[in-house]
């Protein structure tokens, strides 16, 4: 354990999914606190958010050079690999997840500006607080490397889109009603948007999860599947209102 | 385990004790004998001490192995069923404390995998699940303002409280307490110790968030009438000075407003009151079958011109709690007028009462096929009966995610707005003060479409049986 010149190799992958699992806490905190700003318009924690994103970034970028390094060095091959490959996937994920909340604090901001909306940021909060729960539950499965938990949180998939098509609809009514809401409004349906992608990414982090166990895909079906390879495609999803059409 | 046979850290201790104790004597002893060689005159009482005090030592020596042999035992095998623990007593009261408390060490400081987890009391590894010693500190707690606090106490040597919720859906609140923890020898790189203690606050808060909410709720519900009391105060001052017919309609409806901000403050006065004596049990006695029949005279008025009818059933027995007259009046007022709220016109209500139950009697299910769910369950006590009373709708009855949140102040119930039915939303908010004063019970059971039935039962005195 106390070997200093010589870090062992298990010790270097420990390393590596310790860094994503403290990646993954401030992902989560970032979530958490851009939804605590858009409730309690507290545009100190907003500015907080934007600026701690660059944390983020940093050890995103970190846990990327220490995973090519490892790589490159050590030539790791069957689970190892697969626990490296990983560790780089989720990071990056981790990584939009906090670009997206960093966005959401910034709507927060412009949202502050304006009149309370009591109503509409009890229904984003609500979301948020789901989305929220679905990434630390995949983050546990993660650290804990408990497949259950992972493939939990990657059938419930649902619920986050059946909560988005919820507040669309009820945004839509709101504006309709008060056109002097739209804009407002507008910045609220983006968050949710990109509180929809958050709960996307969470889904692909189970995905990676299980891979790393087990090295296979998840089979099965996902209720409502959509291809998770667009989830990280920065282009915006052009049938963005997953409004039922029957 | 009791504590008088398992002082195990006393062991070591107090044969180190025995060995001193035995030393001295010794020496005691052997200085009495050489005093009696060199004083010979006074040789018998010297040799006699000398026996005595040999005698003497050897008995506690006797007695206090006797004492000790045993508990040694205990704690070895205290010992060889913990796997964390070192059978200390220190180990064991850090094991039993409430509070999750852990033991991180530092590794190097740029280094995240070097912090882990040195000790964790049974509190602390059912709340995070940790495995196994040796464990990472990140895998457990991620929560960056908690890693930051600890590294700080690693390396910076300052101590910390930091806040932190665990989010999601389920929230829990978190203060967490870091503490430095000096090496002995100076602090060598690598062997530094930090206190990480949690205490879990989230029931102090949430007191808090439903304060806040209480309040901005109240005047919420207080605002809408307001507001189209003033509008109406306005047309009338206005365009609407001259026009009879809108006068007396806008009149009605302005009363109708009036009626139920009146309602509105009455309910909170009462609400208030009801809450200052939820402590106090009540002192009277009260025949809830009598109260039951009350409240369906007075509520007569109201039933007619909804065409219900109320089908009341007393049962055989008189139906005698020991309760407050007003406060039971006010339960069965409060269940019948919304079981009649939310009947549909010329339907039936069912209001029956019953005694001599027993607690699992009382709180049996009234409406097989439906959603059961109890609001409020008082302590199970023997020997006690219980008298019931259950009000029985055929409304449009309730899905089952509604009712956990019945008693909550202002819930409605999603569709049902205000004014539309004339209710303030705090009826059933009073009843489980009122029913948790009494230490008596409320069960809701509904399902959509099936209507919902309501039973609150009360004990009853105890000289009667």
């Amino acid at each position: 354990m106390n070997q200093h010149t010589v870090k062992a190799y298990g010790d270097e992958l420990n390393q590596i999914t310790a860094e994503v699992a403290r990646m993954g806490g401030l992902a989560e905190a970032q979530v958490a606190d851009a939804i605590d700003s858009v409730a309690r318009r507290d545009i100190a924690l907003a500015r907080a958010v934007v600026e701690r994103d660059l944390k983020l970034d940093a050890l995103h970028r970190d846990i990327e050079k220490k995973a090519i390094r490892l790589i490159a060095l050590r030539q790791p091959v069957a689970s190892d690999l697969r626990r490296t490959l990983g560790a780089m996937k989720i990071a990056t994920d981790l990584e939009r997840t906090g670009d997206l909340a960093k966005n959401i604090a910034k709507r927060a901001l412009i949202l502050a500006e304006g009149e309370p909306m009591q109503p509409l940021t009890r229904s984003i909060e609500r979301m948020g607080r789901l989305v929220s729960t679905r990434l630390r539950d995949v983050l546990d499965a993660y650290t804990a490397s408990e497949l259950d938990r992972a493939v939990a949180v990657w059938q419930t998939d649902d619920e986050v889109d059946e909560h988005y098509n919820a507040l669309f609809r009820e945004l839509l009514t709101y504006m309709m009603g008060d056109p002097r809401t739209i804009g407002a409004c507008t910045h609220l349906l983006f968050m949710a948007k990109n509180l929809e992608r958050i709960g996307d990414h969470a889904t692909n982090i189970a995905e990676t999860v299980h891979y790393e166990i087990t090295g296979d895909d998840i089979v099965g079906e996902r209720p409502r599947a959509q291809p998770t390879a667009e989830d990280s495609d920065p282009t915006p999803n052009l049938s963005t209102p997953h409004l039922p059409t029957h | 385990m009791p504590y008088e046979v398992s002082p195990s850290p006393v062991a070591p201790v107090s044969t180190s004790r025995l060995w001193t104790v035995g030393a001295s004597i010794g020496i005691a002893i052997v200085t009495l004998l050489i005093l009696a060689i060199l004083h010979p005159e006074l040789a018998n009482w010297l040799v006699g001490g000398a026996v005595v005090v040999a005698a003497s030592a050897w008995l506690l020596n006797m007695s206090e192995t006797a004492a000790t042999a045993p508990t040694a035992n205990d704690g070895a095998a205290a010992e060889s069923s913990t796997d964390v623990v070192t059978g200390d007593l220190l180990d064991r009261v850090f094991e039993a404390l409430d509070d999750p408390v852990l033991v991180v060490s530092g590794g190097e400081p740029d280094d995240i995998a070097g912090r882990r987890i040195v000790m964790a009391n049974s509190a602390a590894r059912d709340l995070l699940r940790i495995q196994r010693q040796g464990a990472l500190l990140v895998q457990v707690i991620r929560e960056p303002g908690v890693l930051e606090a600890v590294d700080e106490a690693l390396f910076g040597g300052t101590a910390r409280t930091t806040d932190y919720a665990t989010g999601g859906q389920r929230d829990r609140r978190w203060r967490a307490w870091t503490r430095p923890l000096s090496v002995e020898g100076g602090r060598a790189p690598g062997a530094e110790l930090a206190l990480l203690i949690l205490r879990d606050e989230t029931d102090a808060r949430r007191t808090e968030m439903m304060r806040v909410d209480f309040l901005a709720n109240a005047s919420h519900e207080l605002r809408t009438p307001l507001a189209s009391l003033s509008g109406f105060i306005e047309t009338l001052k206005g365009h609407a000075r001259d026009d009879v017919a809108a006068r007396d309609r806008f009149l009605d409806i302005m009363s109708a407003q009036a009626d139920r901000m009146g309602r509105l403050v009455a309910d909170l006065l009462s609400l208030s009151r009801i809450e200052l004596n939820e402590h106090i049990p009540p002192s009277g006695r009260v025949d809830l079958d009598r109260a039951a029949s009350d409240v369906v005279d007075a509520i007569s008025v109201l039933t007619r011109e909804k065409e219900i009818v109320i089908a009341l059933d007393q049962g055989e027995a008189r139906a005698s709690i020991s309760g407050d007259r007003d406060e039971i009046l006010q339960v069965v007022q409060n269940l019948l007028d919304n079981a009649v709220k939310y009947s549909s016109r010329s339907g039936t209500v069912e209001i029956s009462v019953r005694s001599d139950l027993s607690f699992d009697e009382a709180w049996a299910s009234r409406m097989p096929g439906a959603t059961r769910l109890p609001l409020v369950t008082p302590d199970r006590a023997s020997g006690i009966s219980y008298a019931a009373v259950t009000v029985r709708d055929h409304g449009p009855g309730m899905a089952r995610e509604h009712l956990p949140r019945l008693t909550e102040r202002f819930y409605r119930v999603e569709g049902q707005k205000s004014g539309e039915r004339q209710g303030t939303g705090l009826g059933l908010a009073i009843v489980k003060h009122i029913i948790n004063r009494h230490q008596g019970g409320l069960v809701v059971e509904s399902a959509p479409g099936m209507g919902a039935a309501f039973t609150a039962w009360f004990p009853q005195p105890v000289e009667r049986r």
